[in-house]
Protein backbone atom coordinates (compact mmCIF):
# COMPACT_ATOMS: atom_id res chain seq x y z
CA UNK A 1 0.00 0.00 0.00
CA UNK A 2 2.03 2.99 -1.17
CA UNK A 3 0.88 6.57 -0.63
CA UNK A 4 0.31 7.64 -4.29
CA UNK A 5 -2.08 4.68 -4.78
CA UNK A 6 -4.00 5.60 -1.67
CA UNK A 7 -4.31 9.21 -2.80
CA UNK A 8 -5.46 8.17 -6.26
CA UNK A 9 -8.08 5.86 -4.80
CA UNK A 10 -9.33 8.50 -2.38
CA UNK A 11 -9.62 10.96 -5.27
CA UNK A 12 -11.70 8.39 -7.14
CA UNK A 13 -14.14 8.16 -4.22
CA UNK A 14 -14.62 11.92 -4.04
CA UNK A 15 -17.32 12.52 -6.70
CA UNK A 16 -19.69 9.94 -5.22
CA UNK A 17 -19.06 11.06 -1.65
CA UNK A 18 -19.73 14.63 -2.76
CA UNK A 19 -23.10 13.53 -4.17
CA UNK A 20 -23.87 11.87 -0.85
CA UNK A 21 -22.79 14.96 1.06
CA UNK A 22 -25.17 17.09 -1.00
CA UNK A 23 -28.05 14.75 -0.12
CA UNK A 24 -27.06 14.94 3.55
CA UNK A 25 -26.94 18.73 3.34
CA UNK A 26 -30.28 19.36 1.72
CA UNK A 27 -32.02 16.74 3.85
CA UNK A 28 -30.64 18.40 6.99
CA UNK A 29 -31.57 21.85 5.67
CA UNK A 30 -35.17 20.78 5.02
CA UNK A 31 -35.38 19.16 8.46
CA UNK A 32 -33.98 22.21 10.27
CA UNK A 33 -36.26 24.63 8.37
CA UNK A 34 -39.46 22.56 8.82
CA UNK A 35 -38.44 21.80 12.39
CA UNK A 36 -38.11 25.51 13.09
CA UNK A 37 -41.71 26.31 12.16
CA UNK A 38 -43.03 23.15 13.77
CA UNK A 39 -40.94 24.00 16.84
CA UNK A 40 -42.58 27.43 17.13
CA UNK A 41 -45.96 25.76 16.81
CA UNK A 42 -45.15 23.21 19.52
CA UNK A 43 -43.86 25.93 21.81
CA UNK A 44 -47.12 27.87 21.24
CA UNK A 45 -49.06 24.75 22.16
CA UNK A 46 -47.05 24.18 25.32
CA UNK A 47 -47.48 27.82 26.37
CA UNK A 48 -51.19 27.93 25.60
CA UNK A 49 -53.81 28.09 28.33
CA UNK A 50 -55.53 24.95 27.12
CA UNK A 51 -54.57 21.98 29.28
CA UNK A 52 -55.05 19.53 26.41
CA UNK A 53 -52.76 21.43 24.05
CA UNK A 54 -49.99 21.92 26.57
CA UNK A 55 -50.10 18.27 27.64
CA UNK A 56 -50.02 17.15 24.00
CA UNK A 57 -46.95 19.34 23.42
CA UNK A 58 -45.23 17.94 26.52
CA UNK A 59 -45.90 14.34 25.45
CA UNK A 60 -44.62 15.10 21.94
CA UNK A 61 -41.36 16.60 23.21
CA UNK A 62 -40.85 13.84 25.76
CA UNK A 63 -41.36 11.03 23.23
CA UNK A 64 -39.14 12.56 20.55
CA UNK A 65 -36.38 13.43 23.00
CA UNK A 66 -36.65 10.17 24.90
CA UNK A 67 -36.25 7.78 21.95
CA UNK A 68 -33.50 7.28 19.34
CA UNK A 69 -33.75 8.99 15.94
CA UNK A 70 -33.19 5.61 14.33
CA UNK A 71 -36.28 4.13 16.01
CA UNK A 72 -38.30 7.17 14.94
CA UNK A 73 -37.16 6.84 11.33
CA UNK A 74 -38.03 3.14 11.26
CA UNK A 75 -41.53 4.00 12.47
CA UNK A 76 -41.98 6.71 9.82
CA UNK A 77 -40.69 4.45 7.06
CA UNK A 78 -42.15 1.03 7.85
CA UNK A 79 -45.43 1.76 9.62
CA UNK A 80 -47.03 3.58 6.63
CA UNK A 81 -45.85 0.84 4.27
CA UNK A 82 -47.26 -1.75 6.67
CA UNK A 83 -50.60 0.03 6.42
CA UNK A 84 -50.40 -0.24 2.63
CA UNK A 85 -49.34 3.35 2.09
CA UNK A 86 -45.67 3.06 1.19
CA UNK A 87 -43.67 6.30 1.13
CA UNK A 88 -40.17 6.76 -0.31
CA UNK A 89 -37.26 6.66 2.13
CA UNK A 90 -36.35 10.29 1.48
CA UNK A 91 -39.83 11.47 2.43
CA UNK A 92 -39.85 9.37 5.59
CA UNK A 93 -36.38 10.70 6.42
CA UNK A 94 -37.42 14.32 5.90
CA UNK A 95 -40.55 13.89 8.02
CA UNK A 96 -38.76 11.96 10.76
CA UNK A 97 -35.81 14.33 11.06
CA UNK A 98 -38.10 17.39 10.95
CA UNK A 99 -40.34 16.07 13.69
CA UNK A 100 -37.32 15.11 15.77
CA UNK A 101 -35.61 18.48 15.53
CA UNK A 102 -38.98 20.22 16.08
CA UNK A 103 -39.04 18.76 19.60
CA UNK A 104 -35.53 20.06 20.35
CA UNK A 105 -36.07 23.41 18.63
CA UNK A 106 -39.31 24.01 20.54
CA UNK A 107 -37.28 23.78 23.74
CA UNK A 108 -34.51 26.04 22.42
CA UNK A 109 -36.95 28.63 21.08
CA UNK A 110 -38.93 28.43 24.33
CA UNK A 111 -35.96 29.83 26.27
CA UNK A 112 -35.89 32.72 23.76
CA UNK A 113 -39.61 33.43 24.03
CA UNK A 114 -39.53 33.56 27.82
CA UNK A 115 -36.57 35.98 27.70
CA UNK A 116 -38.56 38.67 25.87
CA UNK A 117 -39.83 41.32 28.27
CA UNK A 118 -43.63 41.24 28.65
CA UNK A 119 -43.75 45.01 28.10
CA UNK A 120 -42.84 44.62 24.44
CA UNK A 121 -45.86 42.43 23.77
CA UNK A 122 -48.10 44.84 25.68
CA UNK A 123 -46.63 47.73 23.68
CA UNK A 124 -47.34 45.85 20.44
CA UNK A 125 -50.94 45.35 21.55
CA UNK A 126 -51.24 49.03 22.34
CA UNK A 127 -50.13 49.80 18.80
CA UNK A 128 -52.92 47.53 17.56
CA UNK A 129 -50.64 44.84 16.17
CA UNK A 130 -52.49 41.56 15.79
CA UNK A 131 -51.29 38.51 17.70
CA UNK A 132 -49.75 37.17 14.49
CA UNK A 133 -47.97 40.43 13.66
CA UNK A 134 -46.59 40.57 17.18
CA UNK A 135 -45.31 37.04 16.81
CA UNK A 136 -43.59 37.51 13.44
CA UNK A 137 -42.38 41.08 13.72
CA UNK A 138 -41.66 41.51 17.42
CA UNK A 139 -41.04 38.15 19.04
CA UNK A 140 -39.50 35.81 16.46
CA UNK A 141 -36.68 38.11 15.24
CA UNK A 142 -35.52 38.50 18.84
CA UNK A 143 -36.01 34.83 19.69
CA UNK A 144 -33.83 33.84 16.73
CA UNK A 145 -31.15 36.35 17.66
CA UNK A 146 -31.14 35.18 21.28
CA UNK A 147 -31.05 31.46 20.54
CA UNK A 148 -28.88 31.44 17.42
CA UNK A 149 -25.89 29.71 19.05
CA UNK A 150 -28.13 26.90 20.33
CA UNK A 151 -29.88 26.67 16.95
CA UNK A 152 -26.53 26.29 15.17
CA UNK A 153 -25.53 23.48 17.50
CA UNK A 154 -28.91 21.84 16.81
CA UNK A 155 -28.13 22.09 13.07
CA UNK A 156 -24.85 20.28 13.69
CA UNK A 157 -26.71 17.61 15.67
CA UNK A 158 -29.15 17.11 12.80
CA UNK A 159 -26.36 16.74 10.22
CA UNK A 160 -24.87 14.03 12.45
CA UNK A 161 -28.23 12.41 13.24
CA UNK A 162 -29.02 12.29 9.50
CA UNK A 163 -26.33 9.61 9.07
CA UNK A 164 -28.85 6.96 10.18
CA UNK A 165 -31.17 7.68 7.22
CA UNK A 166 -28.81 5.37 5.33
CA UNK A 167 -30.81 2.56 6.96
CA UNK A 168 -34.05 3.51 5.21
CA UNK A 169 -32.54 3.49 1.72
CA UNK A 170 -31.59 7.16 1.38
CA UNK A 171 -28.28 7.57 -0.48
CA UNK A 172 -26.79 10.10 1.88
CA UNK A 173 -23.10 10.47 2.70
CA UNK A 174 -23.08 7.43 5.00
CA UNK A 175 -24.92 5.25 2.48
CA UNK A 176 -22.48 6.20 -0.28
CA UNK A 177 -19.68 5.23 2.10
CA UNK A 178 -21.28 1.82 2.63
CA UNK A 179 -21.71 1.31 -1.13
CA UNK A 180 -18.12 2.33 -1.90
CA UNK A 181 -16.83 0.12 0.87
CA UNK A 182 -18.68 -2.93 -0.45
CA UNK A 183 -17.33 -2.28 -3.99
CA UNK A 184 -13.76 -1.52 -3.05
CA UNK A 185 -13.32 -3.83 -0.03
CA UNK A 186 -11.41 -0.99 1.60
CA UNK A 187 -13.69 0.01 4.49
CA UNK A 188 -11.05 1.81 6.55
CA UNK A 189 -10.16 4.46 3.97
CA UNK A 190 -13.69 4.88 2.63
CA UNK A 191 -15.32 5.31 6.03
CA UNK A 192 -12.53 7.59 7.22
CA UNK A 193 -12.99 9.76 4.16
CA UNK A 194 -16.76 9.86 4.72
CA UNK A 195 -16.12 10.90 8.34
CA UNK A 196 -13.86 13.70 7.02
CA UNK A 197 -16.76 15.00 4.93
CA UNK A 198 -18.95 15.13 8.03
CA UNK A 199 -16.14 16.83 9.90
CA UNK A 200 -15.86 19.52 7.22
CA UNK A 201 -19.63 20.16 7.27
CA UNK A 202 -19.93 20.35 11.05
CA UNK A 203 -16.76 22.45 11.41
CA UNK A 204 -17.99 24.96 8.86
CA UNK A 205 -21.33 25.20 10.65
CA UNK A 206 -19.66 25.74 14.00
CA UNK A 207 -17.28 28.36 12.54
CA UNK A 208 -20.25 30.17 10.99
CA UNK A 209 -22.05 29.98 14.34
CA UNK A 210 -19.08 31.46 16.15
CA UNK A 211 -18.77 34.21 13.53
CA UNK A 212 -22.41 35.17 13.93
CA UNK A 213 -22.06 35.15 17.71
CA UNK A 214 -19.07 37.48 17.53
CA UNK A 215 -20.90 39.86 15.21
CA UNK A 216 -23.88 39.91 17.53
CA UNK A 217 -21.69 40.55 20.54
CA UNK A 218 -20.16 43.54 18.76
CA UNK A 219 -23.54 44.96 17.84
CA UNK A 220 -24.87 44.58 21.38
CA UNK B 1 -53.69 -6.91 22.30
CA UNK B 2 -52.58 -10.42 23.19
CA UNK B 3 -50.12 -10.50 20.33
CA UNK B 4 -48.79 -7.17 21.60
CA UNK B 5 -48.27 -8.54 25.10
CA UNK B 6 -46.66 -11.65 23.63
CA UNK B 7 -43.83 -9.38 22.44
CA UNK B 8 -42.81 -8.55 26.00
CA UNK B 9 -40.43 -11.48 26.68
CA UNK B 10 -38.29 -10.83 23.59
CA UNK B 11 -38.21 -7.11 24.27
CA UNK B 12 -37.28 -7.78 27.89
CA UNK B 13 -34.24 -9.73 26.67
CA UNK B 14 -33.39 -6.95 24.23
CA UNK B 15 -33.69 -4.24 26.87
CA UNK B 16 -31.08 -6.09 28.90
CA UNK B 17 -28.68 -6.06 25.92
CA UNK B 18 -29.30 -2.33 25.31
CA UNK B 19 -28.71 -1.64 29.00
CA UNK B 20 -25.57 -3.76 29.19
CA UNK B 21 -24.01 -2.16 26.15
CA UNK B 22 -24.91 1.41 26.99
CA UNK B 23 -24.28 1.29 30.74
CA UNK B 24 -20.89 -0.33 30.21
CA UNK B 25 -20.01 2.22 27.53
CA UNK B 26 -21.27 5.11 29.67
CA UNK B 27 -19.29 3.95 32.72
CA UNK B 28 -16.09 3.50 30.70
CA UNK B 29 -16.75 6.74 28.82
CA UNK B 30 -17.43 8.71 32.01
CA UNK B 31 -14.31 7.33 33.73
CA UNK B 32 -12.29 7.99 30.58
CA UNK B 33 -13.67 11.49 30.30
CA UNK B 34 -12.92 12.13 33.97
CA UNK B 35 -9.33 10.92 33.58
CA UNK B 36 -8.91 12.93 30.40
CA UNK B 37 -10.05 16.07 32.18
CA UNK B 38 -7.80 15.33 35.17
CA UNK B 39 -4.82 14.84 32.82
CA UNK B 40 -5.67 18.02 30.96
CA UNK B 41 -5.73 19.91 34.27
CA UNK B 42 -2.42 18.39 35.36
CA UNK B 43 -0.52 18.88 32.10
CA UNK B 44 -2.24 21.87 30.48
CA UNK B 45 0.77 22.64 28.30
CA UNK B 46 1.20 19.21 26.73
CA UNK B 47 -2.32 17.94 26.53
CA UNK B 48 -4.55 20.84 25.63
CA UNK B 49 -3.88 20.56 21.87
CA UNK B 50 -4.32 16.74 21.54
CA UNK B 51 -7.38 16.98 23.81
CA UNK B 52 -8.97 19.62 21.60
CA UNK B 53 -8.28 17.59 18.46
CA UNK B 54 -9.83 14.47 20.01
CA UNK B 55 -12.96 16.34 21.10
CA UNK B 56 -13.20 18.00 17.68
CA UNK B 57 -12.93 14.68 15.82
CA UNK B 58 -15.44 12.83 18.00
CA UNK B 59 -18.01 15.61 18.23
CA UNK B 60 -17.70 16.59 14.58
CA UNK B 61 -18.64 13.20 13.15
CA UNK B 62 -21.76 11.02 13.53
CA UNK B 63 -21.53 8.12 15.97
CA UNK B 64 -22.50 5.76 13.15
CA UNK B 65 -19.39 6.68 11.18
CA UNK B 66 -17.22 6.06 14.23
CA UNK B 67 -18.89 2.69 14.75
CA UNK B 68 -18.32 1.53 11.17
CA UNK B 69 -14.69 2.67 11.27
CA UNK B 70 -14.14 0.60 14.42
CA UNK B 71 -16.15 -2.44 13.29
CA UNK B 72 -15.44 -2.59 9.54
CA UNK B 73 -12.32 -0.43 9.25
CA UNK B 74 -10.02 -1.54 12.05
CA UNK B 75 -9.88 -5.21 10.93
CA UNK B 76 -7.93 -3.88 7.92
CA UNK B 77 -5.05 -3.07 10.28
CA UNK B 78 -5.51 -6.27 12.26
CA UNK B 79 -7.82 -5.17 15.08
CA UNK B 80 -10.87 -7.43 14.97
CA UNK B 81 -13.77 -7.21 17.40
CA UNK B 82 -17.20 -8.78 17.76
CA UNK B 83 -20.17 -6.53 17.09
CA UNK B 84 -20.85 -6.10 20.82
CA UNK B 85 -17.21 -5.33 21.59
CA UNK B 86 -16.98 -2.84 18.73
CA UNK B 87 -20.14 -1.12 19.97
CA UNK B 88 -18.93 -0.81 23.54
CA UNK B 89 -15.45 0.37 22.50
CA UNK B 90 -16.70 2.94 19.97
CA UNK B 91 -19.50 4.14 22.23
CA UNK B 92 -17.01 4.58 25.08
CA UNK B 93 -14.56 6.53 22.88
CA UNK B 94 -17.44 8.62 21.58
CA UNK B 95 -18.98 9.40 24.96
CA UNK B 96 -15.62 10.02 26.69
CA UNK B 97 -15.22 13.20 24.62
CA UNK B 98 -18.62 14.49 25.75
CA UNK B 99 -18.06 13.40 29.35
CA UNK B 100 -14.64 15.10 29.39
CA UNK B 101 -16.26 18.33 28.24
CA UNK B 102 -18.89 17.99 30.98
CA UNK B 103 -16.21 17.60 33.64
CA UNK B 104 -14.33 20.52 32.11
CA UNK B 105 -17.46 22.64 32.54
CA UNK B 106 -17.78 21.32 36.11
CA UNK B 107 -14.26 22.44 36.95
CA UNK B 108 -14.74 25.76 35.18
CA UNK B 109 -17.76 26.40 37.43
CA UNK B 110 -15.60 26.48 40.59
CA UNK B 111 -14.68 30.02 41.65
CA UNK B 112 -10.91 30.68 41.42
CA UNK B 113 -10.91 31.98 44.98
CA UNK B 114 -11.45 28.47 46.41
CA UNK B 115 -8.16 27.29 44.95
CA UNK B 116 -6.32 30.39 46.14
CA UNK B 117 -7.79 30.17 49.65
CA UNK B 118 -6.86 26.48 49.88
CA UNK B 119 -3.32 27.26 48.80
CA UNK B 120 -3.10 30.05 51.39
CA UNK B 121 -4.06 27.51 54.06
CA UNK B 122 -1.32 25.18 52.81
CA UNK B 123 -3.70 22.39 51.78
CA UNK B 124 -2.05 19.89 49.45
CA UNK B 125 -2.98 19.76 45.76
CA UNK B 126 -4.49 16.27 46.16
CA UNK B 127 -6.67 17.33 49.10
CA UNK B 128 -7.86 20.35 47.18
CA UNK B 129 -8.79 18.10 44.28
CA UNK B 130 -10.57 15.52 46.43
CA UNK B 131 -12.30 17.63 49.05
CA UNK B 132 -12.85 21.00 47.43
CA UNK B 133 -12.98 20.67 43.65
CA UNK B 134 -14.44 17.19 43.16
CA UNK B 135 -17.65 17.59 45.22
CA UNK B 136 -18.47 20.93 43.61
CA UNK B 137 -17.66 19.83 40.07
CA UNK B 138 -19.67 16.61 40.38
CA UNK B 139 -22.68 18.37 41.92
CA UNK B 140 -22.58 20.81 39.01
CA UNK B 141 -22.21 18.03 36.46
CA UNK B 142 -24.97 15.61 37.57
CA UNK B 143 -27.76 16.95 35.30
CA UNK B 144 -25.35 17.02 32.36
CA UNK B 145 -24.18 13.49 33.14
CA UNK B 146 -27.82 12.36 33.13
CA UNK B 147 -28.32 13.96 29.75
CA UNK B 148 -25.21 12.33 28.33
CA UNK B 149 -26.12 8.87 29.68
CA UNK B 150 -29.50 9.17 27.95
CA UNK B 151 -27.69 10.16 24.75
CA UNK B 152 -25.53 7.04 25.01
CA UNK B 153 -28.62 4.84 25.40
CA UNK B 154 -30.17 6.48 22.36
CA UNK B 155 -27.00 6.19 20.26
CA UNK B 156 -26.77 2.49 21.12
CA UNK B 157 -29.73 1.95 18.77
CA UNK B 158 -27.27 2.45 15.92
CA UNK B 159 -25.58 -0.82 16.94
CA UNK B 160 -28.56 -2.63 15.38
CA UNK B 161 -26.94 -1.79 12.02
CA UNK B 162 -24.03 -4.09 12.85
CA UNK B 163 -26.49 -6.74 14.19
CA UNK B 164 -26.10 -6.33 17.95
CA UNK B 165 -29.30 -7.98 19.29
CA UNK B 166 -30.47 -4.91 21.21
CA UNK B 167 -33.91 -3.26 21.17
CA UNK B 168 -33.93 -1.83 17.64
CA UNK B 169 -32.49 -4.98 16.09
CA UNK B 170 -35.08 -7.11 17.92
CA UNK B 171 -37.95 -4.93 16.71
CA UNK B 172 -36.71 -5.11 13.12
CA UNK B 173 -36.30 -8.90 13.43
CA UNK B 174 -39.87 -9.35 14.65
CA UNK B 175 -41.15 -7.05 11.90
CA UNK B 176 -39.40 -8.96 9.15
CA UNK B 177 -40.45 -12.40 10.44
CA UNK B 178 -44.10 -11.62 11.25
CA UNK B 179 -44.91 -8.79 8.82
CA UNK B 180 -46.63 -6.91 11.62
CA UNK B 181 -45.38 -3.37 11.89
CA UNK B 182 -47.32 -1.38 14.42
CA UNK B 183 -46.98 -3.70 17.42
CA UNK B 184 -43.20 -4.18 17.43
CA UNK B 185 -42.42 -0.56 16.60
CA UNK B 186 -44.87 0.76 19.20
CA UNK B 187 -43.20 -1.55 21.72
CA UNK B 188 -39.79 -0.28 20.62
CA UNK B 189 -40.73 3.35 21.22
CA UNK B 190 -42.31 2.50 24.59
CA UNK B 191 -39.22 0.56 25.72
CA UNK B 192 -36.78 3.37 24.85
CA UNK B 193 -39.03 6.00 26.35
CA UNK B 194 -39.38 4.07 29.64
CA UNK B 195 -35.65 3.42 29.73
CA UNK B 196 -34.68 7.07 29.26
CA UNK B 197 -37.34 8.25 31.74
CA UNK B 198 -36.02 5.81 34.36
CA UNK B 199 -32.48 7.08 33.86
CA UNK B 200 -33.68 10.68 34.14
CA UNK B 201 -35.51 9.90 37.41
CA UNK B 202 -32.53 7.97 38.82
CA UNK B 203 -30.22 10.91 38.18
CA UNK B 204 -32.75 13.30 39.72
CA UNK B 205 -32.67 11.21 42.90
CA UNK B 206 -28.87 11.17 42.81
CA UNK B 207 -28.84 14.92 42.41
CA UNK B 208 -31.23 15.39 45.36
CA UNK B 209 -29.13 13.02 47.45
CA UNK B 210 -25.94 14.93 46.66
CA UNK B 211 -27.60 18.26 47.43
CA UNK B 212 -28.81 16.87 50.76
CA UNK B 213 -25.45 15.46 51.78
CA UNK B 214 -23.67 18.70 50.88
CA UNK B 215 -25.91 20.88 53.04
CA UNK B 216 -23.79 22.39 55.82
CA UNK B 217 -25.04 20.98 59.13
Amino acid sequence: MNPPDLLARCASYLPQLLDGAITTLWLSAIAVACGFFAGIFIYMMSASESRTLSTAARVYVSVFRGTPVLAQLLVFYYVPSGLGWAIPGVVAAAIGLSMNTAAYQSQILGTGFTAIPRGQIEAAQTFNLTRRQTLWHVEIPQVVALTLPALVSEMIDIVKASAVVSVIAVTDLMRVGQQLSSFSYRPLEVYTLAACFYLVITSMLSLAGRGIERRMARRA
Amino acid sequence: MNSFLALIPRFADAIVVTLEVSVLAAVVGASGGFMLNALRLTFPKWLSAPYRVYVWLVRGTPYLSQLVIVYFGLPVIGITMTAVQATIVSLAIYSAAYFAEIFRAGWASIPRGHMEAARAFGISRWSVFRSIELPQAVAFAVPLLANQTILVIKESAVASIITVPELTMTASDIVSSTYTYIGPYAMLIICYWLLTQCVAVAFKWASAFIALSRKPS
